[in-house]
């Protein structure tokens, strides 16, 4: 027993040092040089593999965060019920939330806590790309929780499987088809936000992270057509390469951690793979990849966590040969009620000395921009409507145009668009409609795609047997869509809505307001009132005020529309066997 | 002493506003040795008096004893076999035999060579590396048997085992379940088997309980007093059909 506790030291030992020494060298060499503003010479063009190489680490490192964070999220949530009452309705929130509208506040944090370091800068757009990633996949895996089947979970009940056991055979294997249909969609989220990440202002300081994104905002910013085109390129390349290498193995390769809910030998659920990928596919199906992964999970933490406890005791014993257990026991209470005392008197001091300044007169504005912001979704919205539910069914229910499609649009729902906001500005103010038409479209990157991938999904799960009831019943076209069609998207449509609006909101921030050549371009809402009142007044009363009624309004929506909404549609609409 | 008793038990399922009553005072004693069939429309409850006998649900009310002593988790000398199979999909069938005596923390070696001989026992040597998906319903349910009698538990379970399979290999797979009960080496030595099948019970139970439905209610139990191998053109053998038959309807 003691030598197995001394092994486990040693894990925790070497991981520790490990860390200090990585951190240390980050600290002290920073990663990657700086990509200094505007300039433009044919040296950087040589240099954007390289640059796509760091934007490509940091989506990864965010990624790793968001994988774990996911799997530890969705899990607490789906099989806790006490935790999913509180953890579903703040991952809703999380979701549905702009949350580039606390990015400055986080940048803030992140930069004066590493003091201005490149680490800092480094760390925050991580956390921002993490944002991007992260609550979709939580949702996904938290879906996949509580819809497992209940004769499974009896069948483990009954052999007495639990905890970690249960946990690397049953739960994590059971979340890997959609984990790794929503980290698709997660990259896509990523990659869309770059620009975003990669430029980062605090008031005057103004950081930017050599990277793809930064190199892609700059190039357009400077009427590079050259430098525009080669960054697209590069990126667009790095994309597809992903596709072929990962994604799409890793979709085939998912396809064995499904259940088969019906008896039956059509698969209604089979993804577009060319036969190729279906060798690497079957290749890797004896590779148990969440098993090894869970395996090193359970190395590092579970007995990181042993190590930790077992310190824990070893001086709680120490100090109870000293003290008397009951004075231990009321010490701990003593200094968490002074730590929560603390920490309350801080906030209520930061709230009220925020209501003491002075607020500009453009708070008056916030209903208003609220409302013409939510017009300009509207719009959006009905746009992305228009194309994507024909365009699904027509990829749903065809292979091989789902074949040539799907990775079309995963593509260009990667391309961060936030990068070519310049461009799109530039030919609307010259040529027709204004900022406000460019708003719309801006905002419509943001929001469309994520309707597209759950309506093809959708209309996928539509078991063959429907369609085979239409066929058979000789249903006119116009007939199957309104009524078998049309219904069994619905729900598909809702929760798609639901992402879609989110990503909308988020979009939003950055669509109502740009700066290009020097010249601030914004229209009257509420994504350019909290630019304004971030970049232009400098009032973080203004700032707080305008995220907070964003936020209210948000939820409310969420909570009086949406959820309405889903869980009619839920009932009505859903497919059971 | 019985080796279950189930004593004065009341399952309800909260519902939005109200309650749902699905099992209403129900007592019942199984001895050692007995094969049980529960038999009933659909919703008498045989399922979820089923799985209370286990202890994987708890009932509202009353309570079930094992041994004399009060369920309070699930019965680890008892062991399910499921209409769906619930096979896990992403372990082949060796994993999946295996993962009973996982939890059990018997050895690597240990649970090879007992999952092994559980697989064979089962009919289905050679498919040790097979994954559910390649194998046809009648050799999953195999699986699901084999998992069950690995952990060679007291009493085998059986939830609908057979709705899932079409007829003819049904018939088989009952012989074979009757075939390891009787066996004196085989550690099972009780059944309890849900069914809504009445000649599923007659021809494989030693005693048959009659269940109707809303709230589930106990309205017959007979035993079958007929040898095996049991012959469905045997007159007794219609003849307990028949009054089971009059006790659900």
């Amino acid at each position: 027993m003691v030598n197995k506790v001394r092994e486990k030291q040693k894990y925790f030992l070497v991981l520790l040092v490990f860390l200090v020494v990585a951190f240390v060298l980050v600290w002290k060499f920073g990663v990657g040089p700086k990509l200094h503003a505007g300039k433009l010479e044919p040296s950087n063009f040589f240099r954007l593999p390289l640059l796509t190489f760091y934007s490509f680490l940091r989506m990864l490192a965010a990624y790793v965060l968001a994988l774990f964070f996911s799997l530890a999220y969705g899990y607490y949530a789906g099989t806790n019920r006490r935790m999913e009452k509180v953890l579903v309705p703040l991952l809703d929130i999380l979701q549905s939330v702009p949350v580039l509208g606390f990015f400055p506040a986080a940048i803030y944090f992140f930069v004066s806590v590493f003091h201005h370091s490149h680490f800092g800068v480094e760390l925050a757009s991580v956390f921002l790309i993490f944002t991007s990633q992260a609550w979709n996949m939580a949702f996904g895996v938290y879906e996949t929780m509580v819809t497992l089947p209940k004769e499974a979970i009896d069948a483990l009940d009954s052999l007495n499987i639990r905890g970690w056991l249960r946990y690397r055979r049953f739960y994590l294997p059971s979340a890997v088809p959609k984990l790794v249909y929503n980290s698709i969609m997660s990259w896509a989220g990523g990659w869309y936000i770059l620009t975003a990440c990669e430029l980062i202002a605090i008031g005057q300081a103004n950081y930017s992270l050599a990277g793809i994104g930064s190199f892609l905002f700059r190039s357009a910013e400077a009427g590079s057509g050259m430098g525009l085109f080669l960054g697209l390129v590069t990126l667009i390349s790095l994309i597809t390469v992903l596709h072929l290498v990962v994604w799409r193995p890793l979709t085939i390769w998912a396809e064995r951690f499904r259940y088969e809910f019906v008896v039956s030998t059509v698969s209604t659920n089979q993804p577009a793979i060319f036969s190729a990928w279906r060798n690497v596919g079957g290749r890797l199906h004896h590779v148990n990849v969440p098993d090894k992964l869970a395996r090193v999970y359970s190395k590092v933490i579970r007995h990181g966590m042993s190590v930790v406890s077992v310190k824990l005791r070893e001086i709680y014993s120490h100090l109870s040969a000293i003290v008397p257990k009951k004075l231990i026991g009321k010490a701990i209470k003593l200094a968490f009620l002074i730590l929560g005392l603390y920490l309350l008197v801080e906030f209520s001091i930061g709230v009220y000395s925020l209501f003491r300044m002075p607020l500009p007169k453009e708070a008056a504005d916030i209903p208003l921009a609220i409302f013409f912001s939510m017009l300009r979704l509207i719009v959006a919205f009905i746009i992305s409507l228009l194309w994507t539910v024909p365009v699904s069914v027509w990829i749903g229910e065809n292979e091989k145009v789902s074949r040539i499609l799907m990775p079309v649009i995963e593509i260009a729902a990667s391309i961060p668009a936030t990068a070519l906001f310049p461009v799109v500005l530039l030919f609307f103010i010259n040529s027709f409609g204004g900022m406000n038409l460019a708003a719309i479209v801006l905002i419509l990157t943001g929001m469309q795609w994520y309707i597209i991938f759950n309506l093809v999904a959708g209309v996928r799960n539509i078991p063959g047997d429907l369609k085979e009831v239409a066929t058979a019943f000789g249903m006119k076209r116009r007939q199957y869509w309104l009524k078998v069609l049309l219904p069994a998207m619905m729900p598909s449509l809702i929760t798609g809505s639901i992402t879609g609006w989110g990503g909308g909101w988020n979009a939003l921030i950055v669509s109502e307001y740009v700066v290009f050549g020097g010249t601030v371009y914004s229209v009257l809402g509420i994504g350019a009132l909290l630019d304004k009142a971030t970049y232009q007044l400098g009032s973080q009363s203004l700032m707080v005020l305008s995220v907070v009624s964003l936020v209210i309004f948000i939820v409310l929506i969420n909570r009086f529309f949406w959820r309405k909404l889903y869980k009619i549609a839920a009932e009505r609409f859903k497919i059971e066997y | 002493m019985p080796l279950i008793k189930v004593d004065h038990v009341v399952k309800e399922f909260p519902r939005e506003h109200s309650s749902l009553l699905v099992l209403d005072d129900i007592n019942v004693e199984v001895q050692d040795g007995e094969f049980v069939a529960l038999v009933g429309p659909s919703g008498s409850g045989k399922s979820t008096l089923l799985r209370t006998m286990t202890g994987l649900i708890m009932p509202t009310r009353g309570q079930v004893l094992y041994k004399d002593k009060p369920l309070r988790d699930v019965n680890l000398e008892s062991a399910m076999v499921f209409q769906s199979f619930a096979l896990l999909p992403w372990l082949t069938v060796q994993g999946n035999v295996e993962l009973g005596l996982e939890a059990r923390s018997i050895s690597p070696e240990g649970r090879k060579k007992k999952a092994e001989f559980y697989i064979e026992q089962v009919g289905l040597a050679g498919f040790e590396e097979a994954y559910p998906r390649e194998l046809s319903g009648g050799m999953k349910q195999r699986v699901g048997l084999a998992r069950a009698l690995a952990i060679e538990p007291k009493i085998l379970c059986m939830d609908e085992p057979f709705s899932a399979l079409d007829a003819l290999t049904a018939a088989n797979l009952r012989e074979e379940v009757i075939r390891l009960w009787s066996e004196e080496t085989f550690p099972v030595d009780t059944v309890l088997m849900v069914t809504h099948l009445i000649e599923e019970a007659v021809a494989m139970a030693s005693r048959v309980i009659v269940m109707s439905a809303h709230p589930g209610k106990i309205v017959g139990d007979i035993k079958i007093d007929l040898p095996y191998p049991r012959n469905k053109m045997d007159e007794q053998f219609n003849q307990y059909c028949d009054s089971l038959f009059a006790m659900i309807t």
